[in-house]
């Protein structure tokens, strides 16, 4: 645990060397969240109804799916191609900790910059300027802070998966862009699973990808009832299950094939 | 060598660097279709639920979208790494440019071809042709001709935004962030039509970062949708000069950094 933790510092250190992107980081979220904002009011006004779901419960679910990217935003499939291409992933191998959970760790010290430094101060932001709501009871803040933690782990494992791809393909470059889109879309960042039409939603609705944003997303609006959050729980664990298990033997078949260039 | 011929000649050079990798260059095309696909589909589950965004429909989106990536795609394809400019000057190998008997301009632009870019620009031009029938458009020569000047200005004004954001590092050293913002912009002004949002964004993407003239004014005359008594309506045809515009501002932005240009010595 301890090997862990000083892992996960050395990212950490490693991030606040590069304080302007965060900077940065920062301004784009709230353009982000400004954007989505306008999206939801214009077609709230246009069309009350159609929502299933007040102005501002649908404003916050909005907002909060550009303050969550900055949460789960770690890549270790970046890490992974750079290291496996410059052959620079020996001395990953080599470290005292399976490479698994080093990566693991990797990701959580970025994912606690992000929260600390770049999603805390969004969402005083958008507190202040954009009508969005706190959680309606404690519980369901619980339940939130729970599911977003779910969502990470869920997150961080698909994009180990990917990572694991690399080491195979070399160049995932491409690869990633489609993926990312794909995450959004089918994790139903910017429009709820609910709005989506009945086919593409029976899709969204069993695969891993909703564990990322939208069921801790709509938790936190109060959109699920004491039941339905449980069961969306019990889904996130469930996939995460699943997904640490696909890891393991898909990066023990990666590493067997793994040829390290004379880096 | 000319400038024309150099800048041709180092573009077939990257695309036969780049045919090497033949899976590479395959996954790149998927990648960027589907991200089109995806994004279109992001329009099309909203439109379906509400039918229209503010007075935009479905089919007016789509083309507001395939505008714009019709642009970028003429831009990407040829200049998008000019935004590496950057590093050249980090890592000193700017100097390169200055010792060789060639505009510094010219190479830097020749640098390499993005073939990905040319997904965008089918996704562009079948949007357009979708949307054209779908909306029963009925244009005469004047539209048609509109329409292509348009998109080599969105080009240009894509090149010439990017090429002052590039240029800035110059001064600052980085420019990336910088660019980061802006590409923010662009998503946004991409994706939707810019009415719907609040009046300072609208005064930015039209004055400080002119990318609403890439789509959003060249498609309110192409879809009859100007309001002649709006105080703004001849924006609508301004993009070619505001294209023109940049070139100019870029051209003296250019000479003065080179004139303040240092190597970083390594």
């Amino acid at each position: 645990m301890k090997i862990f933790w000083s892992f996960t510092r050395q990212a950490f250190q490693f991030i606040s060397a590069y304080r302007f992107n965060f900077f940065m980081e920062f301004i784009l979220t709230i353009l982000r969240m400004y954007g989505i904002y306008w999206v939801w009011r214009i077609l709230y006004t246009q069309k009350p109804g159609a929502f299933g779901v007040s102005l501002e419960q649908m404003v916050t679910y909005g907002v909060m799916g550009m303050v969550l990217e900055l949460f789960i935003w770690s890549r270790p499939q970046w890490y992974m191609a750079t290291q496996v291409k410059s052959g620079a992933i020996d001395t990953d191998l080599m470290k005292p900790l399976d490479f698994h959970v080093h990566m693991l760790a990797r990701s959580t010290g970025e994912a606690l910059i992000g929260i600390g430094v770049l999603a805390i101060p969004a969402l005083i932001v958008a507190y202040l300027f954009l009508d969005v709501q706190f959680p309606p009871d404690m519980w369901v803040a619980l339940m939130f802070a729970v599911s977003i933690v779910l969502g990470f782990l869920v997150f961080f494992h698909l994009n180990f998966l990917l990572g694991s791809l690399a080491v195979v393909a070399l160049d995932i470059r491409h690869i990633n862009w489609a993926y990312f889109s794909l995450v959004r879309f089918l994790g139903g960042q910017i429009v709820p699973l609910w709005l989506f039409p009945p086919v593409v939603a029976a899709i969204a609705e069993v695969l891993p990808f909703k564990g990322t944003y939208y069921i801790p997303i709509s938790i936190y609006i109060g959109r699920f009832s004491g039941v339905d959050t449980i069961r969306a729980i019990g889904f996130q664990i469930v996939w995460l299950i699943v997904l640490v298990l696909t890891s393991r033997m898909l990066w023990g078949w990666a590493h067997r094939r793994l040829v390290v260039q004379g880096g | 060598m000319n400038g024309m011929q150099l800048f041709f000649r180092l573009i077939q050079i990257s695309l036969l660097s780049s045919m090497q990798y033949r899976a590479n260059f395959i996954a790149g095309i998927l990648g960027v279709l589907f991200w089109n696909v995806i994004n279109l589909g992001l329009i099309g589950v909203l439109v379906t639920k509400f039918t229209h965004l503010k007075d935009w429909t479905v089919w007016e989106l789509v083309f507001l979208y395939s505008l714009w990536i019709l642009g970028h795609s003429l831009y990407g394809l040829f200049f998008s790494h000019t935004s590496e400019l950057e590093n050249y000057l980090i890592e000193g190998s700017f100097d390169q440019f200055l010792l060789r008997p060639a505009s510094p301009l010219i190479q830097l632009l020749g640098g390499e071809l993005q073939y990905n870019e040319i997904a965008n620009a089918l996704i562009g031009l079948t949007g357009i042709s979708l949307a054209y029938a779908q909306l029963d458009l009925q244009w005469n020569g004047w539209k048609w001709g509109f329409l292509f000047v348009a998109v080599i200005s969105g080009s240009i004004i894509e090149l010439g935004i990017n090429l002052l954001v590039a240029c800035s590092a110059f001064w600052t050293g980085r420019s990336r962030g910088t660019s980061f913002i802006v590409n923010q912009f662009y998503s946004l002004v991409h994706q939707y039509p810019i009415d719907i949002f609040g009046t300072a964004f609208r005064v930015i993407v039209t004055g400080l970062i002119p990318v609403a003239f890439m789509n959003y004014y060249p498609a309110l005359f192409l879809l009859d949708k100007m309001n002649r008594n709006s105080p703004g309506w001849w924006l609508s045809y301004m993009s070619p000069l505001v294209a023109l515009l940049l070139i100019g501002i870029v051209a003296i932005v250019w000479r003065l950094a080179l004139n303040r240009y240092s190597s970083s010595g390594s």
